[in-house]
């Protein structure tokens, strides 16, 4: 189901393997709150200290949740002048941008998501609100969007 | 008496040299000072008979930390100067500057937004500006001289506007065989080959003197220099009396809050016996700074406003808009055409009997940083609101531009076109949901928006950097959705919010589209090529 059916493209869902990526660095926070908030009940008797762990698991589960949700809403699109970037599924958005806007690409991947082999793509427009990153490319697959996006901001390049 | 002579600096130049006297040191060295009289009573007053001397003559400790201060303020700032040089090229404005970390910055033409020439209160009573060239490329990226003579300064401006515009140079005397872009930090240490000389300024003061003596052009910000590159021709089209400046300050929301403040105060002094008088005079009295700061934001925001806006004053030229205004601190800016990414007119609730506008505008080089660069109007009334959207659009693609703007400046529902939110609307925006209001002309998008305070946006279908189609749960709920026009960065952040999600869907599809067909005719960078003026 997609709330904005474009015509120019096809959407392109981002990898799962993001969620693994975000559920292992939502669990490595949880579980450090809830370690601690164990440990400092059980070896200080204050049981209250209790409700820190019990409050970590429920915000992680809720957070997994979420993250099975969001990951997979994300996708994008390239059509023939615009790159689409589609998220969220209870706040979501659409941005469209058009390939001569672009000013540069960027390709990141941390530890994590080089050891799943994925990358952020983001594209950088003059302006600050364009929100055009997409998480979760496959690694090989985000080089090839890299220039890709890269030849076809070149060919249809205008000023600001 | 020796004429100075401007030739556009191809090689590298430092920039006048009596700018570290005109720059910061001031308040550096009054900083400076008042660091040094601090931590002077730890040695002074600590009982060591070589410093009682100091004891007897308390003001002297002040004098020598101040005439310390200065020092170190000055000699930083001609250190600075003496690494300071500049030079303009075909392509690009090049300036080298740094103490400890040379740095070589240049600022390429053709990504050219705006060029003010600034004058600080100092610089203009000797006459003297600084050049800030901005470039489109993030924040800090674009380049400042600081100072030149006023008549160097417009010089070097028109100049650079005419190689931006794409009008070469065709001056014989641009020297053969210079090459084009030095590498950085080869010619660090070598003595700079030309260079403004202090012998120069005699003359300068001579010629200032003549100038002081008709205080008028300079307090109105109109004064004539000679320059060895004439400006092009401008025509005024809207300049704003002091009176309404005051005025609409006078009705600002500052005002409001400190009358309403007023009168609590004097409600509960009144009619219930407290002591508010007496309880801020202690509020006060326990922290000076607190109650200076508090005093000084209050009025700062007065002062920023008044000082920003005295004497404003727009036209049109070949080179494109350029807007004058100051009344300490006097700026010429100069943005050419097509730099503008969108305009604002918002009109306060106070404003509205008057039917007064003001209008702000993003351009890239400008950024976030400085509000008082990016107003177009301070204070409009309609018909100037009209003709400052002219200057950035002159022709709005729309057959009817005034009887169009007009309705989206204070217009209800579907008249005249607008796109409106639908019924569902009125539970997530009870009171201005009417008032709220899309249309595309031809060249622009107009969104509106407000019942008692208003707002419109005017985005260039060629400038629309990219769109957004976001939706929250509420707004789900109900079947809206939100349609984001990104800009430049800049104080203008179109948005068109609440519209049935099909229309948002169709606007967001029918805007791209818009902004494609734009950009294939948009202007081009050398704005004077465009229209085959300079070949």
């Amino acid at each position: 189901m997609s709330w904005y059916e474009n015509a120019q493209a096809p959407w392109i869902y981002v990898s799962r393997r993001l969620i693994t990526a975000r559920l292992v660095s939502l669990w490595i926070t949880m579980g450090v709150l809830i370690l601690v908030g164990t440990a400092a009940a059980v070896l200080g008797s204050l049981f209250w200290l209790l409700l820190l762990p019990a409050a970590a698991v429920i915000a992680g589960l809720w957070g997994t949740f979420l993250v099975f949700r969001q990951v997979t809403a994300h996708a994008w699109a390239e059509g023939d002048e615009d790159l689409m970037v589609k998220r969220g599924r209870m706040f979501r958005s659409v941005t469209v941008v058009p390939y001569g806007r672009m000013q540069f690409v960027d390709v990141k991947a941390g530890p994590l998501d080089r050891a799943l082999g994925i990358a952020t793509v983001q594209l950088h427009t003059a302006s600050p609100g364009t929100d055009a990153s997409i998480a979760g490319v496959p690694a090989d697959e985000a080089a090839r969007l890299r220039d890709r996006l890269t030849t076809r901001g070149e060919a249809r390049l205008s000023g600001l | 008496m020796t004429e100075h002579v401007y030739s556009a600096p191809r090689d590298w130049t430092r920039v006048h040299p009596v700018s570290p006297l005109l720059g910061g040191w001031a308040f550096f060295g009054l900083l400076a000072a008042y660091l040094i009289h601090q931590r002077l009573p730890d040695w002074v007053d600590g009982g060591d008979e070589t410093f009682a001397f100091f004891d007897r003559f308390p003001l002297l400790g002040l004098i020598v930390a101040a005439f310390l201060g200065f020092l170190v303020a000055i000699s930083v700032s001609v250190w600075q100067w003496r690494r300071t040089t500049y030079r303009i090229g075909d392509d690009a404005v090049y300036l080298r500057q740094g103490i400890v970390t040379q740095q070589q910055r240049q600022a390429r033409l053709d990504r050219l937004q705006a060029v003010d020439v600034v004058q600080p209160l100092l610089a203009r009573i000797f006459g003297f500006a600084a050049l800030n060239i901005q470039v489109a490329g993030g924040d800090k990226s674009g380049v400042e001289l600081k100072f030149l003579r006023l008549g160097d300064a417009e010089a070097l401006r028109n100049e650079i506007l005419a190689l931006a515009a794409g009008a070469r140079d065709t001056r014989d005397d641009a020297a053969p065989g210079q090459a084009p872009g030095d590498a950085p930090g080869v010619a660090t240490g070598a003595a700079p080959a030309s260079a403004p000389r202090l012998r120069d300024l005699g003359a300068h003061l001579s010629e200032r003197a003549d100038a002081l003596s008709r205080p008028d052009d300079i307090l109105h910000g109109t004064e004539r220099v000679r320059t060895a590159v004439a400006a092009t021709e401008e025509r005024p089209v809207y300049s704003v009396p002091p009176g309404r400046l005051f005025g609409s300050i006078l009705l600002s929301g500052a005002t409001f809050t400190l009358l309403t403040m007023l009168l609590i105060g004097g409600i509960a002094t009144l009619f219930f016996n407290v002591d508010v008088l007496g309880g801020l005079v202690a509020a006060v009295g326990t922290s000076l700074v607190a109650g200076v700061t508090a005093i000084a934001g209050l009025l700062g925001i007065f002062w920023t406003r008044f000082n920003g806006g005295f004497n404003f004053a727009a036209g049109i030229s070949a080179d494109g808009l350029r807007l004058r205004h100051g009344l300490t601190e006097t700026r010429r800016q100069t943005v050419p055409p097509g730099r503008v990414a969108a305009i604002r007119l918002h009109q306060p609730l106070l404003w509205r009997a008057k039917d007064w506008w003001r209008v702000t505008i993003n351009v890239a080089g400008y950024g976030n940083s400085n509000e008082s660069v990016s107003v177009l109007h301070p204070v409009a009334t309609r018909d100037e609101a009209l003709r400052a959207v002219w200057l950035v659009l002159p022709d709005l693609g729309d057959p009817d531009p005034a009887g169009t703007l007009g309705r989206a400046m204070s217009g209800v529902g579907e008249e005249g076109g607008f796109l409106t939110s639908p019924d569902a609307a009125r539970r997530l925006d009870p009171f201005q949901w009417r008032f709220r209001g899309v249309r595309a002309t031809d060249r622009a998008l107009l969104i509106r928006r407000g019942r008692w305070e208003r707002e419109l946006f005017v985005v260039p279908h060629e400038r629309t950097q990219s769109l957004g189609l976001t939706q929250g749960p509420l707004r789900r709920s109900l079947g809206l959705a939100n349609v984001e026009v990104h800009s430049t960065q800049g104080p203008v952040k179109p948005v068109a919010a609440h519209l049935a999600l099909e229309d948002a869907r169709v606007l967001l599809d029918a805007q791209a589209e818009r902004a494609r067909e734009g950009r294939r005719h948009q202007t081009p960078e050398q704005w004077m090529r465009a229209v085959g003026l300079h070949g």
